[in-house]
């Protein structure tokens, strides 16, 4: 059988989905998948590698929660912020916090594609907006 | 001042900061006017999104991780891995009376220089259809100024009648002369103070046409006074495939604020073959699953949502209606293709042209065999059903009559007459460009052909015939012409009156 790109993302999918029991994703298995096909080196294999990569980013990302603040926050904020992300979002919520002084004040939080930015950056850039000022 | 001052302090800490959740994404691959977008959870089908740099998109493809977007703008400003948010936002077009006049694009920007459009409401592009209970029968004519179509195959407010043929046949043409036609009666109504009569405003599509064609309409249109009463939504062949998909749908957007308050408005789709073309490029690029001709399978669909935003609605909705008029174009006179056979069932009958009657010289080339109309002489003025009701008939057995003359045998008096009528109705449904003709004079003429007073009129002087009766008429028997229309229906009286008019031209014709 041909190894064409649709084959190749599909069989990515098959082998994606065999490491995701109960919506989270097994590390050993991950690891086992990526072990196989090395080891195999069959026809398209570093394309199988790169979607089931692909596949794997996304489905990290849905448990990986980025914080960035403009100074760095005390421990009890983490823990506070912390908690309320797996009181939203489920246990297992990997925290990673960054400080980022160009946000100038607030916080901004993405996991998976939401994002709660309370940044002055952002409310700068909102309100240049609505005056049609495009941000860089 | 020290008021102002207070009154910014207290502002300042009435202020609550809050933060609302967005949801983005990040672009995978951008080409060819699509954008692949990854995240984006949370998009929602033809939703508006904001791809950054001024630019906006729409959500067509919702996969399980990603989002296909087709871009409305230059999609050469985005890059791989700019930011993408949702904006909870269908895409939406002004509407309003403000538009008449005017040449916008697809998503209603002027393009014609003559500044912004006035207009306080937008409508969104994609919007269901009426539904059953707010509708009404069609029972209103739209009068082409085509006297073919007006007397055979006669349209109504409300109706979807497709106008299909080959390339060069006269499609647009038709199209052109019923705006002219709607233009002079609204503005003859417009001028008498009519308030019982409801002006038909019109909205031309141009879907992937050369842009020296839609200027050519619209200096015509300009020149003929149809333009203030006349939109025209332009998509040319230069324009992205993704305006060009969505072009048809802002026309449908704003016809139906015209029947949304009460008004009636008439929609030319010109062309739904680049239309269906355009939207096959967009869902290949999309890599949808193909179909048929490398069409997606949702092709029927694409105009079938379409068409059914033409109707007419109930008293209790305004009493409105959006009369459509798709045109195909067919390749060497199939019509049995792909995308015509699909738009024929869905509209309520069709004008087929045909090139071989072209070139015979019969313009419009209308193959009256082939055209019909669903609505038929519901949609008819009385006066005309009466007159045109066995014109139909009379033809069809004129064509049967005429192939078998051509084999020169002799014929008896009553086919040879058969066939001669055939000829000089033939002859009068013959028409100029740009050349609407009223209803009265229409009526007129055609009584004077089924009674026989055209039949010692040599064929080759029918026309003359019928346009020296015309200036007759309108010269020295106007109110004859203004009583057809008022009355709508040829009483006794009323038909003497024709007669002695018809019979007293014919005393000073040689």
């Amino acid at each position: 059988m041909p190894a064409t790109a649709s084959h190749v993302r599909r069989a990515a999918k098959r082998l994606f989905r065999w490491c995701v029991v109960n919506d989270r994703l097994q590390e050993e298995r991950a690891r086992a998948v990526m072990q196989e096909i090395l080891k195999s080196k069959r026809r398209g294999f570093i394309t199988l590698l790169s979607e089931f990569k692909r596949l794997l980013t996304i489905e990290v990302a849905k448990h990986t929660a980025r914080i960035d603040s403009a100074v760095l926050l005390e421990i009890d904020q983490q823990t506070r912020i912390k908690d309320g992300l797996e009181r939203a979002y489920g246990e297992g919520i990997d925290s990673q916090f960054s400080q980022n002084p160009d946000l100038i004040g607030g916080i901004r939080i993405q996991i998976s594609s939401d994002v709660y930015d309370g940044t002055v950056r952002a409310r700068l850039v909102a309100l240049g907006a609505s005056f049609g000022i495009r941000s860089a | 001042m020290p008021g102002l001052l207070e009154e910014l302090e207290s502002q300042i800490a009435g202020v609550r900061a809050t933060t609302a959740k967005q949801n983005i994404g990040v672009i995978r691959e951008v080409g060819d006017g699509v954008a692949r977008v990854e995240g984006l959870s949370d998009a929602m089908l033809n939703e508006m999104l904001d791809l950054g740099h001024g630019v906006t998109g729409l959500a067509l493809n919702l996969e399980e991780t990603e989002v296909g977007v087709i871009v409305l703008g230059d999609y050469t400003l985005l890059e791989e891995g700019d930011e993408v948010r949702t904006t909870g936002k269908l895409l939406q077009v002004p509407v309003g009376m403000g538009l008449l006049g005017r040449v916008v694009n697809t998503l209603g920007e002027p393009v014609d220089g003559k500044g912004p459009v006035k207009s306080d409401l937008a409508y969104p592009v994609e919007r269901m259809a009426p539904g059953i209970i707010r509708r009404q029968g069609v029972n209103q004519p739209v009068q082409t100024g085509i006297m073919a179509i007006d007397a055979m195959i006669p349209i109504g407010r409300g109706q979807r009648e497709l106008i299909i043929g080959d390339r060069s046949t006269g499609k647009t043409t038709i199209c052109v002369d019923t705006i002219i036609s709607q233009a002079r009666l609204n503005r003859a109504a417009q001028e008498k103070g009519d308030k019982d009569y409801r002006p038909l405003y019109c909205i031309y599509v141009a879907i992937g046409q050369k842009e020296s064609n839609i200027a050519r309409i619209m200096t015509v249109l300009e020149h003929e006074g149809a333009m203030p009463y006349t939109i025209i939504i332009a998509s040319p062949a230069s324009d992205s495939a993704t305006n060009q998909y969505l072009a048809p749908f802002a026309g449908a957007a704003i016809s139906e604020w015209f029947m949304d308050h009460g008004m009636d408005a008439l929609i030319i789709y010109d062309d739904l073959s680049k239309h269906a073309v355009a939207y096959r490029q967009v869902s290949l690029i999309l890599k949808r699953p193909s179909g048929r001709e490398a069409y997606p399978g949702d092709i029927f669909y694409l105009h079938s949502r379409l068409l059914e935003r033409a109707a007419r609605v109930t008293e209790k909705y305004g009493n409105g209606s959006v009369t459509a008029l798709p045109i195909i174009e067919t390749q060497a006179g199939d019509v049995s293709a792909y995308i015509p056979t699909n738009v024929i069932s869905i509209t309520d009958g069709q004008i087929y042209l045909e090139t071989d009657l072209f070139y015979q010289g019969m313009r419009p080339a209308i193959s009256v065999g082939l055209s019909v109309s669903r609505v038929g002489s519901a949609a008819q003025l009385k006066a005309m059903k009466q007159v045109a009701g066995q014109l139909k008939g009379d033809l069809a057995q004129f064509r049967e009559l005429a192939a078998f003359a051509q084999f020169g045998s002799e014929l008896d008096a009553k086919t040879q007459a058969q066939i001669d009528r055939g000829k000089r109705i033939m002859e009068i449904f013959k028409q100029p460009q740009y050349s609407p003709i009223p209803v009265g004079t229409q009526v007129a003429v055609i009584w004077s052909v089924q009674n026989g007073y055209l039949d010692n009129v040599p064929v080759t002087r029918v026309k003359e015939f019928q346009s020296r009766l015309t200036e007759f008429l309108s010269t020295r028997k106007p109110e004859l012409l203004q009583k057809i229309t008022v009355e709508k229906a040829l009483s006794a009286a009323l038909a003497a009156e024709v007669k002695a008019a018809v019979e007293q031209f014919k005393e000073t014709w040689s």
